[in-house]
């Protein structure tokens, strides 16, 4: 059944091909179905997997380069199962918007399904070659996509993306390559390494002091980290709606995901002596990005910037290299995914009708378009970590998570907390109430299924994990810990002086947050 | 003596010979001859196919010695016949309506087909030579075969003086290997070597034949000829040149390097992994600021250069294994973008970088498929080109030349710009004329099995990687 995820994309993508460009509906349904049967594979393997159970499950495994080491392997753990599980909510609402699109549809679909089944590819691969591959690969329909389908300044968007892409992918590779030649074990599985490593008792400690930020910067580059982000806001001021969605939404995720599973998993003690720079640039890029969002008149750049600012609270989660925080980061990637996607949509709904997407040319939307008002509100509120929402609770872990170690660094985040209500209340308040501005008089609400399905999906997940975290942490935190254990990673920890102190409280925490979190929130409201 | 090795090389020969006399009659009916042509072009092709699919598990020896038959050298014919499968059929798109003749063109093609041949299989220095010769001669009339187009001429002219240059050290390097071995059998010289390592003459001779060998793979420093010649010659006689003379010199480079210039080894990763260092960032950075397409693609061709070499420098059977698995990605990808540029450069009338403003809109599939091989160029995954790159990539770190993998990855992203912004002009430019473009049958299909191709060996890399590890165990 995990096979199964990428290959129905990718291989609808070429079978849409067949389709004749005029058959609008055929191509439609077609892209929906692809994108909808592998969104029900992963509920299933959701309602499938057993929590108790330590290490990846489902897993499949087909020998493809034996002589290298290079396995086809598949599997999940609570991790990459709540990526997924991400992936397919963001990519079903995100068929939605793209059958939105008039021009040229039926490239437009052949792209989504690429950059789909690409996405699929790189949260249920295991072996570091299809990682990389999936990953660099998601280049391919993003670049026409933006080419064709985006708006002013493409061109210098589209180029400044896909370089720093690659060149940070092209120095995570040549980290993993590295990886796969220290580790000894002509493999480039993670089960076989993490196994063959664990009897070793991991890498040499320098080595992993050189490895590791190798891939921390590498994939830094995809997780739009402080000072290497500075492709992502204009690279969302630029794409079509759909691509905004599963960009920020999806692939924004694949940089800390695979910092996680290489970096997190192999070199814990690399990243415990990367990690206060790391935090570091996490800080500055939380308020960095925080303050430039409040200078955007531009919605589509303010959403970007404020999604550089999130990736900071990620970053500062995986540098903490808590249960805790790690747990937080995680659960953070699903709710951020969520959340930003909702709000491409929605803005790419006013941009795609009004051609406008400056903050000020909005105003009193509220009443004539009550319905995507109510969205753009509740998504902007949840961004600012409202709680009743899951970027709520997950932003709380990694504060929690993080504080031990990091202290000013925690407060920083919290100022950037600050700071992002002001420019979210401050888009809510131009676009959706003050003057109504009478050029968008015929201006219509989102109506009818296809136009309100990818808000009430997305919203709906939000709120759902928002009042129950559990439903996820308990997948996640078992991962997490599954991570840490490695040997090499405890004597790490514990060896530092400052974790030593912190081991005492977390249990606790975590009790009181996965078991009551609802309580906790009513209290603090 | 066992003839029947070479069948690969009489059928070449045959078809050669059936073309000439067929050139004879001097048909009245020039669509008639041009039937004929195809077809006994196309009938040669699978027929030295087949017959090397027959020979290639043998390995064995012919004419005393100085001809080898192995499973290496059949792996380089079979990238020689694809090669002059696409080019024959770039003739085509290139010629018809261009030119009234173009007969020559296409013997002269099966001449350098036969020496490519002839010189992958060379067991001593002067088949290598003459070998060689056959190939440069043959370059010398194809590369100037648009006679009237002073261009066309310079760059003639220029590969022949240079490739002269380059014979000419070639041959004094065999001269001086003969002196010191008295002999210029490959087993002869290797063991002369072996005994006696720091014999200036062999050593210098060594370099020398090195030398003449960088100048056909278009290594730094004797890479200077590649963008001029590209630019001018025809766009058949460039990708020729491109695939198949670059194919040969590594062929060659690493046949005298592992079967007679033994006590290089020691000094074969330093010397390779600087020259490889200098190819990769010439053709990398001279690639940036290009406005003609094919001149762009004589860099980029000495930045795969580069590439091939960080593979010798890293040697070994993965290292060799990793540039045969190279070169015919290399291939796959190079013959799919020169295709495009015949066709496209017919149709635009232009070779510019700019004529190609709104391809992606005239014509979808040619723009599709362009883009894709740009992409593998690149290095993009699940493309043959990125398989080739990471091959290389890794038996480099393997061997321990982390410096060199570092440089060769983020030349990639230097490398992704100049290819991205073709892309940028074809999809992102409004076209300058509106009208689509259409495609004869026989190119469209190529196109597409190339396309497929170069998915194929980006995604199911094992029969090729399998190939290749298999080939390269012959020459240890």
């Amino acid at each position: 059944m995990i096979v199964l995820l990428p290959w129905i994309p990718l291989a609808g993508a070429l079978l849409l091909l067949l389709i004749p460009a005029n058959h609008e509906r055929a191509l439609k349904n077609f892209a929906l179905a692809a994108t909808a049967v592998p969104c029900a594979l992963t509920l299933a393997l959701c309602a499938l997997f057993k929590p108790s159970l330590a290490g990846f499950q489902f897993v499949v495994t087909h020998a493809w380069l034996p002589s290298l080491g290079i396995h086809y392997r598949l599997g999940l753990d609570g991790i990459n199962l709540t990526l997924c599980l991400l992936h397919a909510l963001v990519s079903l609402a995100s068929v939605f918007t793209a059958c939105w699109a008039k021009e040229r549809l039926k490239e437009y679909l052949f792209y989504f399904l690429l950059l789909t089944g690409a996405l699929y590819g790189v949260f249920t691969s295991l072996d570091l070659f299809f990682l990389y591959l999936f990953c660099e690969m998601t280049l391919i329909p993003v670049f026409p996509m933006i080419g064709v389908w985006g708006s002013k300044n493409k061109e210098y968007g589209a180029m400044k993306m896909a370089l720093f892409i690659t060149a940070g992918a092209m120095l995570a590779l040549f980290g993993i390559l590295f990886f796969y030649r220290e580790a000894g074990l002509n493999s480039f599985d993670l089960i076989t390494l993490a196994e063959g490593l664990h009897a070793r008792g991991g890498l040499a400690p320098e080595t992993q002091r050189l490895i590791a930020p190798l891939i921390i910067l590498g994939f830094g580059v995809m997780a739009a980290l402080w000072p290497l982000h500075s492709w992502a806001p204009i690279g969302c001021s630029v794409s079509p709606t759909t691509l905004n969605m599963m960009h920020a939404g999806v692939m924004e995720k694949v940089g800390p995901y695979l910092i996680l599973r290489v970096a997190v998993a192999f070199m814990p003690e690399g990243v415990t002596a990367a990690g206060p720079w790391l935090s570091v640039l996490a800080g500055i890029g939380i308020l960095y990005a925080g303050f430039a969002a409040i200078r955007q008149k531009d919605l589509l750049f303010m959403t970007g910037f404020a999604s550089v600012s999130h990736a900071g609270y990620l970053m500062l989660g995986l540098a903490a290299m808590t249960t805790l925080s790690l747990s937080g980061a995680v659960l953070l990637m699903f709710a951020h995914g969520l959340m930003a996607a909702c709000a491409f949509a929605g803005i790419g709904f006013l941009y795609e009708r009004t051609h406008i997407r400056t903050l000020n040319d909005f105003g009193g939307l509220a009443k004539q378009l009550p319905f995507l008002s109510i969205c753009l509100i509740m998504t902007f509120m949840a961004a600012i970590g409202l709680p009743g929402f899951a970027n709520f609770v997950s932003e709380l872990l990694v504060f929690i998570g993080s504080w031990n170690r990091f202290p000013a660094v925690v407060v920083m985040a919290v100022i950037g907390v600050l700071v992002s209500s002001i420019y979210f209340l401050r888009a809510i308040k131009e676009v959706c109430f003050g003057q109504p501005n009478p050029r968008w008089a015929a201006l219509k609400d989102a109506a009818g299924f296809v136009e309100r399905f990818p808000f009430i999906l997305l919203l709906a997940a939000l709120l759902v994990f928002g009042i129950w975290p559990n439903g996820l942490l308990r997948l996640i935190e078992p991962a997490v810990g599954g991570l840490l254990s490695f040997p090499e990673a405890r004597t790490a920890l514990s060896a530092a002086p400052f974790e030593r102190k912190a081991a005492l409280p977390f249990p606790e925490a975590r009790t009181a947050l996965s078991a009551a979190p609802f309580e906790r929130k009513a209290a603090l409201r | 003596m066992n003839l029947l090795l070479l069948t690969p090389e009489w059928v070449v020969l045959g078809v050669l010979a059936l073309l000439t006399f067929f050139e004879l009659f001097q048909f009245k009916d020039e669509a008639f001859y041009k039937k004929v042509r195809n077809l006994l072009q196309l009938g040669g092709l699978l027929a030295a196919f087949a017959a090397l699919l027959c020979i290639e598990p043998k390995a064995g020896t012919a004419f005393g010695g100085t001809y080898i038959s192995d499973p290496f050298a059949a792996f380089f014919k079979f990238i020689f016949l694809l090669a002059a499968g696409a080019v024959i059929q770039m003739s085509r798109e290139f010629f018809d309506q261009r030119l009234e003749r173009s007969h020559e063109f296409f013997l002269v093609l099966w001449v350098v087909l036969a020496g490519f041949f002839l010189l992958v299989s060379a067991n001593d220095f002067l088949v290598l030579f003459l070998a060689l010769e056959t190939v440069t001669l043959g370059f010398y009339i194809l590369n100037a075969y648009l006679k009237n187009d002073p261009v066309v001429i310079e760059a003639g002219m220029k590969y022949f003086i240079l490739g002269s240059l380059a014979s000419a050290v070639l041959i004094f390097g065999i001269s001086l290997i003969y002196a010191a071995a008295g002999s210029t059998l490959f087993p002869d010289v290797r063991a002369s070597f072996v005994n006696d390592p720091q014999n200036p003459l062999l050593v210098t001779g060594a370099l020398m034949v090195l030398a003449g060998l960088f100048f056909k793979a278009g290594v730094f420093p004797f890479q200077l000829w590649i963008p001029d010649v590209y630019e001018g010659a025809p766009t058949p006689a460039a990708a020729f040149l491109s695939v198949a003379s670059k194919a040969a010199g590594f062929a060659a480079i690493l046949r005298v390097l592992y079967t007679v210039f033994l006590p290089l080894e020691d000094k074969r990763a330093l010397l390779f992994g600087t020259l490889a260092l200098l190819t990769l960032l010439y053709g990398a950075l001279g690639a940036l600021r290009q406005t003609q397409i094919k001149r762009l693609f004589g860099y980029s061709s000495i930045s795969h250069a580069g590439y091939l070499l960080i593979g010798v420098a890293a040697g070994r059977e993965v290292g060799v294994a990793a540039i045969l698995f190279y070169l015919s990605a290399y291939a796959l990808t190079t013959l799919t973008i020169f295709l495009v540029i015949a066709i496209a450069g017919r149709e635009l009338g232009s070779d510019r970088i700019d004529a190609y403003r709104g391809l992606g809109r005239r014509s979808p599939f040619l723009a599709g498929i362009f883009f894709l091989a740009l992409l593998s160029s690149a290095g993009v995954p699940p493309l043959a080109g990125f398989t080739g790159k990471f091959l290389v990539l890794l038996a480099a770190v393997r061997q321990g030349l982390t410096p060199l993998a570092l440089v060769g990855s983020l030349a990639v992203a230097i490398s992704l710009y100049y290819y991205l912004a073709i892309v940028r002009v074809m999809y992102f430019a409004p076209p300058s004329r509106e009208e689509p473009i259409t495609l004869c049958p026989a190119s469209k299909g190529m196109l597409l099995a190339l396309a497929a191709a170069l998915v194929a060996a980006g995604f199911f890399q094992g029969p090729l990687l399998g190939a290749a590890e298999h080939a390269a165990q012959y020459l240890f």
